[in-house]
């Protein structure tokens, strides 16, 4: 457990539960974060109690630092391969802290399109993946969306390929940088439509809290101010001050206990000293991220459930999906000194679709964004071919720091059932747990797409006057930290894990709700969306306990 | 969530990576005591003692490291006490690394002694032999390591015992204020209501 802490949320902290994991509480959520934040809240604010296991410590804002050998190299607020090793071809990387990687993404909030709720039906199958529509439609998300933008705090404008939406942002765009203005200008050379990207940072105070201060630490980083509107600084206060939810930070779950009927009786956990302990409660709730709640189902594997934990379709862990992602570099003649303000200003989706007359599945987005922090800068952020060390790389550092930009794109992943989460046999953690095996290979339409999307971005890049540029040479992914699609959603129990309110079809009283319920990952930034099925299970799941359905 | 930028550059670092994954257990103490020899600094003391190395093998490591970023109008890696972080990190969380280091120095003077006759270390080779020397011998994982160590020690927060006086946000063109208003640069100046 971590000590309370001053700060802005102090008052509203005294008031937060505590239960004795012996006490039959009536949820436990695993996972604080995009998602456990949101159903702790919405569950607590309508009356049950709910304990949220958290592996992670709790920060105050002023503890975070701009420290990117600690936070990137030291794994100090993430998973760590340390204490937390993985096999497989693959890695994967999480935050572990109250408030999870809400606290520390980079804030781009893209809502899903229409289409990719239903796009098995409007491009039909595909070899290689397996491919399948939601049991929802984005009209049944569409108010969730809205909620969460103006619950939360987002910057944002229309743009001209927008899904619907019932009430406009809450709040104006961030204002627009070096890589914004020169990414629209060379998006809109080349016939494209650039727009203000929608970012969960205030552009205006909201709330109580600060707006942005440009700092520049955002992708990776806590925010000091605030003004990143993480669940940390938003709901977790207001599940807490119903003085019903109790936050237990430091405890690392390794079970879902069941009883003789199959029903879940709480979670096994280690507190901080590693001591065992067992939260009873009448529910669980998992939110710990597409690839940690899939781990924790196998995990809980007994006499009763021998593949693991709700797995009688098989799907556990399946269909992995990262989204494609590639970052494209310019070098331009004046200081764009992008290092300032939040990392993302301007978007563009005018490849958001599948288009069949490219020849392959996908489509994406593209931004205009910072390259990274100095210390990532000083290893990976020079042109191909230039020197690593002596005078010619130093003069290269000194001139491109400030002149460097990214147009990053970011794809579908079609979801394929060798991508996968799965325990390694042998391999354990440093609590002595199955450890995460992880296999990923990007299907070949998936590969089509980041070159086509890259091929865009240096075009743009070409005609905003970038004076050098370059792709990275290979597309491949082997690591990703969208963790989208292990658990996926469905009608049919024979097809999927959790049905279209979140429960999982095997297990009545336990329901999972992070990127893993995802049957398609959009086009990438998934955020929006997890936070979006995060208030819309936390009132059903509330809705089935009031009637005595759970 | 993590950036992934970031997760994928630090996973993908390589050889220089292996010094930088600490044990957890001895960041903290680590960071309290580089917070402390920073603090003296300021007030005017030395570069703490040494806890790992011999003079000659912080000789050694320097010369290296100043080839690597070298001093010109602005400072380099002797400038940013590189040394100094390398040889804290080696006496504490990066322990693991200690003996790889000293036995790869050990190697890399052997080599240099066997090329350049009269010499015993890399250090007391001229700047041109020097950088002949490196030139031949960079892809190799000693060098590669240096690399990586040198790389955190001179572009990291200067909390961790780097960066002395800021000289590696310096080279950069960074200032950590950390407080801005728009306009940020060139480009956005106009959007923003400058005159450009």
């Amino acid at each position: 457990m971590q000590a309370p802490h001053a700060g802005a949320s102090a008052p509203r902290r005294a008031a937060a539960a505590r239960f004795a994991p012996s006490t039959l509480v009536d949820f436990v959520v695993v996972g604080s974060g995009a998602a456990g934040g949101i159903v702790a809240k919405e569950l607590s604010t309508r009356g049950f109690t709910v304990v949220v296991l958290e592996q992670g410590p709790r920060m105050a804002p002023e503890q975070f630092e701009h420290d990117e050998f600690r936070y990137f190299f030291q794994s100090a607020l993430s998973n760590d391969s340390k204490t937390q090793p993985q096999s497989g071809n693959a890695s994967v990387g999480y935050h572990r802290l109250v408030g999870g990687g809400s606290v520390m993404f980079t804030a781009n909030y893209w809502r899903l399109h229409p289409i990719d709720f239903d796009e098995r039906s409007r491009v039909g199958a595909i070899p290689g993946a397996n491919l399948a529509d939601w049991p929802i439609r984005y009209a049944d998300l569409e108010p969730y969306y809205t909620k969460a933008e103006w619950e939360l705090g987002v910057s944002g404008a229309p743009g001209p390929f927008d899904p619907p939406r019932s009430r406009p942002y809450p709040l104006p765009p961030l204002p627009i940088k070096g890589s914004g203005v020169l990414f629209e200008r060379g998006a809109r050379a080349i016939g494209l439509h650039p727009q203000a990207a929608p970012m969960c940072i205030l552009s205006r105070p909201y709330q109580g809290r600060n707006s942005c201060q440009n700092c520049g630490y955002c992708g990776g980083f806590g925010c000091e101010h605030q003004a990143k509107s993480s669940t940390l600084f938003t709901v977790i206060p207001i599940a807490e001050a119903t003085g019903r939810c109790e936050v237990r930070a430091g405890c690392y779950a390794r079970k879902i206990e069941t009883d003789e009927r199959g029903r879940a009786t709480g979670v096994i956990y280690f507190d901080a000293a590693k001591v065992e302990h067992l939260q009873r409660a009448k529910a669980v709730v998992l939110c710990c991220n597409g690839a940690e709640t899939p781990r924790l189902l196998l995990m809980s594997a007994s006499s009763r459930f021998r593949d693991g934990l709700a797995n009688s379709s098989g799907y556990v862990g399946k269909h992995l999906m990262f989204n494609g992602d590639v970052g494209t570099t310019g070098v331009y003649e004046h200081e764009i000194n992008d290092w300032k303000g939040p990392m993302v200003t301007r978007m563009n989706w005018d490849f958001y679709d599948s288009d069949p007359a490219r020849g392959f599945y996908g489509g994406g987005g593209m931004d205009g964004r910072y390259w990274g922090y100095p210390l990532l800068f000083a290893f990976d952020g020079l042109p191909p071919g230039s020197p690593s060390w002596g005078a010619e790389f130093k003069r290269k550092l000194r001139h491109n720091y400030s002149r460097t930009m990214n147009i990053d794109c970011h794809s579908t992943s079609l979801p394929v059932e060798t991508n996968r989460i799965e325990l390694d046999p042998q391999l354990k953690d440093a609590w002595g747990l199955p450890a995460m095996k992880v296999t990923y290979r990007d299907h070949p339409d998936d590969l089509a797409t980041m070159r086509f999307l890259a091929g865009k971005a240096l075009e743009i890049h070409e005609a905003a006057g970038a004076v050098t540029k370059w792709a990275p040479p290979r597309f491949e992914q082997n690591g990703g930290v969208h963790l989208l699609g292990t658990c996926r959603m469905g009608n049919d129990p024979a097809t999927s894990v959790v049905d279209r309110f979140h429960r999982t079809h095997d297990v009545r009283n336990l329901f999972l709700c992070d990127g893993s319920s995802m049957v398609t990952g959009g086009r990438g930034q998934p955020t929006a969306t997890i936070q979006a099925l995060a208030y819309r299970a936390g009132e059903h799941i509330a809705r089935f306990a009031r009637r005595g359905e759970i | 969530m993590l950036d992934r930028r970031g997760f994928l550059t630090a996973a993908g670092a390589g050889l220089g990576a292996a010094f930088l994954r600490a044990r957890p257990e001895h960041l903290q103490a680590s960071l309290t005591r580089a917070e402390e020899a920073r603090l003296a600094v300021a007030r005017g003391a030395p570069p703490p003692p040494l806890e790992v190395f011999t003079p000659e093998q912080a000789a050694d490591i320097e010369a290296i490291a100043a080839q690597i970023v070298p001093t010109d109008d602005l400072p380099g890696a002797r400038e940013a006490r590189v040394v100094a972080f390398i040889d804290h990190s080696l006496a504490t969380w990066a322990s693991d690394r200690r003996q790889a280091m000293v036995d790869g120095l050990a190697a890399f003077n052997t080599a240099a002694a066997r090329r350049y006759s009269g010499v015993q270390r890399f250090a007391q080779l001229t700047n041109d032999q020097q950088l002949e020397f490196l030139r031949a011998s960079d892809q190799g994982p000693f060098f590669q390591e240096v690399r990586g160590a040198v790389l955190v020690g001179l572009f990291s927060h200067p909390a961790n015992g780097g960066n002395f006086e800021k000289a590696g946000y310096r080279i950069l063109g960074f200032d950590d204020r950390y407080i801005w208003q728009p306009p940020f640069g060139w480009y956005d100046d106009k959007a923003n209501g400058g005159p450009n």
